[in-house]
């Protein structure tokens, strides 16, 4: 579990748009373990679908690393090698729009099996991949306009894993789905993960999803890394202001749950575009911590406890103040 | 209970589409008093957008009220004259949408949009400075900075989270009575949804307004609502006090909603509901909860259970609680 697989230095992307650049990804750095669940939260905007397209290969960076097992990724899907494109597959957010009505389900899961031709009955390999994903094989003839949503996700899970993968992006698989089907759904992952010796990157904008699937929680604000931590850890110990208030912003539905937000934050203020981020760290205009520091310099980010990394100028001076108090 | 101020009873909603006709709502009833803060949840489909467009005749063209009365200070909704329906929603009754985007005109700046509203909603001629007046106070009442900026923008120009006051705003010009908030947060980021959800309360408070608000997202419900209906597959399988109906939830669908839900806390995520909503077009006969239905009894299938009380306040269409069968009271 402390191998690393994935490693992501100084990883920016920023689009050009007739009204300016739009600076989606800015000098982002993590690194992801094999066998890990490294869940990326962030609210709309903040680039966390970006990385998942980069790592997956839709479009390259535009600066820094990112390097998988030690093959490059910063080239785009073009141009990567076939194992390289068959190691990583993608599951995305909405099943009805991923799935071609027109096609059966068989019809869906054998295209990449017939690209990646591997030696073994087709038609076998599909079965063998409804079965993984716990779905009736009698599902096999059937069309995505037969199936619930929650049944479509599946298949398209089936999809990304005809190529025997070992890591999934899954880029917000259940926010299209109802909670009672997503439950199922986060189980079914769960299982994969442990039987194929899967590693995922789980982008999600649910808090509480984040908290019962996640190994460690990256949090993105307008394309930068905010706070990385262990999963207990960062909701034991939410350090950054924009996490506690989003944390505290979460509507919960048990008292214990709500013990355990941590001081509430009152949320103020909206998301800036991507257009115009605001000078020195991108949150100050909405932080009830401002200081003129943060008006003017981008802060650092820095392992303030072991493997707790936050990226604020409150830290470390100020929370060395609170904790020695 | 307070005063009733509106009750839907026995409402059965139809929808025609090319297979045949969808038969939604099953048996609703529905009532809200002066002042209560009433909140219906359930999963996408269930009719909850359909039970309040049917009480503000407001269903789409392919929809039918094929049985059912609502009622509006005792007088029936769907037995109103134009001329009375439009003074209910011009006057007393508004309505704010899901997607703030779709709800505004996006041609139009929010100054034209906003001063017809007024305008419309007006006993007497205003000035058109009277106009600018009373929709500056509006826009500052839902909490919006440079209330002149904003009127002469155009729907585009602003963000969700501003456009959605702006329908707020919007719903206030004529919401004297009755606001139906129909899943007002949901399309907006967690921490805007917040300040939405805090907004709209202090305003319904404020003005002593009765609210019906929608909304999958449960805890959203929770902290806002008095009473709580929970609705599946077109039917109440329960209702009661909020904090009752989430600590003691009786209903096996509720229990296992509430279940469903990833807790802040961690533990896992439990194996949620097994199965699918039933097809509207060939919906099961008795209780329309049978199909997903870990308790299931012969009964279940014969005809729908009706309401039985749980608790005080409370109660469950569930045969598990009808004395008949075995009924745990």
């Amino acid at each position: 579990m402390s191998k690393s697989i994935l490693t992501a230095h100084n990883l920016t992307r920023y689009f050009q748009t007739n009204k300016g650049v739009i600076k989606a990804v800015e000098a982002v750095d993590f690194e992801m373990h094999e066998g890990e669940v490294f869940g990326i939260v962030g609210e709309s905007g903040s680039g966390k679908t970006t990385i998942g397209n980069m790592i997956i290969g839709i479009y390259p960076p535009t600066l820094g690393t990112l390097t998988y097992k030690g093959e490059d990724l910063t080239k785009g899907a073009n141009h990567r090698s076939k194992e390289l494109k068959r190691d990583i597959q993608m599951v995305f957010q909405n099943p009805a729009s991923s799935l071609n009505p027109k096609r059966t389900v068989r019809q869906a899961i054998e295209v990449p099996l017939k690209v990646n031709r591997t030696g073994a009955s087709i038609e076998q390999r599909v079965d063998e991949l409804l079965n993984l994903v716990e779905l009736p094989l009698e599902f096999a003839e059937r069309y995505p306009g037969e199936l619930g949503g929650g049944e479509k996700q599946l298949v398209s899970i089936a999809r990304a894993l005809g190529t025997s993968p070992s890591l999934l992006v899954l880029d917000e698989p259940t926010s299209a789905l109802d909670v009672s089907i997503q439950a199922k759904m986060i189980n079914v992952l769960l299982r994969l993960k442990e039987r194929l010796g899967l590693s995922y990157i789980f982008i999600t904008h649910n808090l509480s999803l984040m908290r019962n699937v996640a190994d460690r929680v990256m949090i993105m604000y307008l394309g930068k890394v905010r706070e990385i931590a262990p999963t207990e850890e960062f909701f034991r110990n939410p350090l950054h202001p924009y996490t506690k208030m989003l944390l505290s912003s979460i509507p919960v539905i048990t008292d214990v749950e709500e013990r355990a937000k941590p001081q509430r934050i009152v949320s103020t203020g909206e998301i800036t575009g991507a257009l115009n981020v605001p000078p020195g760290c991108s949150f100050h205009p909405r932080c009830p911590f401002v200081m003129d520091v943060c008006k003017s310099t981008d802060p650092p980010l820095l392992e303030i406890e072991k493997n707790h990394w936050v990226d604020c100028h409150l830290y470390p001076n100020e929370y060395k103040k609170t904790q020695s108090a | 209970m307070s005063v009733s101020l509106v009750q839907v009873e026995d409402l059965k909603v139809e929808y025609k589409v090319y297979e045949g006709w969808l038969k939604v709502l099953n048996g609703v009833n529905i009532s809200v008093g002066k002042g209560e803060k009433v909140g219906i949840i359930g999963e996408s489909a269930c009719g909850k957008t359909t039970t309040v467009k049917s009480m503000l005749r407001l269903l789409a063209s392919n929809g039918r009220i094929t049985q059912g009365k609502v009622t509006y200070h005792g007088d029936n909704v769907l037995e109103m004259s134009r001329g009375d329906l439009t003074n209910m929603r011009r006057k007393r009754v508004s309505m704010i949408f899901q997607d703030p985007s779709a709800a505004l005109n996006p041609v139009f700046t929010i100054k034209e949009q906003m001063y017809d509203i007024i305008r419309i909603s007006a006993d007497e001629r205003l000035s058109t400075n009277q106009v600018h007046e009373r929709a500056v106070g509006f826009l500052k009442q839902a909490a919006l900075p440079e209330p002149d900026r904003i009127l002469d923008s155009y729907p585009f120009q602003l963000s969700g989270g501003m456009k959605q006051r702006v329908n707020i705003a919007f719903a206030l010009i004529s919401a004297n009575e009755l606001l139906v908030a129909d899943e007002p947060g949901t399309s907006l980021d967690v921490t805007i949804e917040d300040q939405i959800m805090r907004l709209l309360k202090h305003i319904v408070d404020e003005r002593g307004l009765s609210i019906i608000l929608i909304s999958h997202a449960l805890g959203t419900v929770k902290n806002f609502v008095d009473r709580v209906y929970v609705m599946y597959a077109g039917t109440i399988v329960e209702e009661g006090p909020t904090d009752q109906v989430f600590n003691d939830p009786r209903h096996p669908y509720t229990r296992m909603l509430i279940d469903s839900i990833p807790k802040l806390t961690g533990g896992g995520v439990p194996e949620g509901i097994l199965g699918q909503v039933p097809s509207y077009l060939t919906p099961p006969s008795g209780c329309r909860f049978v199909t997903r239905c870990p308790y299931k009894m012969p009964v279940c299938d014969d005809a729908m259970p009706a309401l039985y009380s749980v608790a005080r306040g409370q109660s469950a269409a569930c045969y598990l609680y009808d004395e008949k069968h075995g009924g745990k009271k």
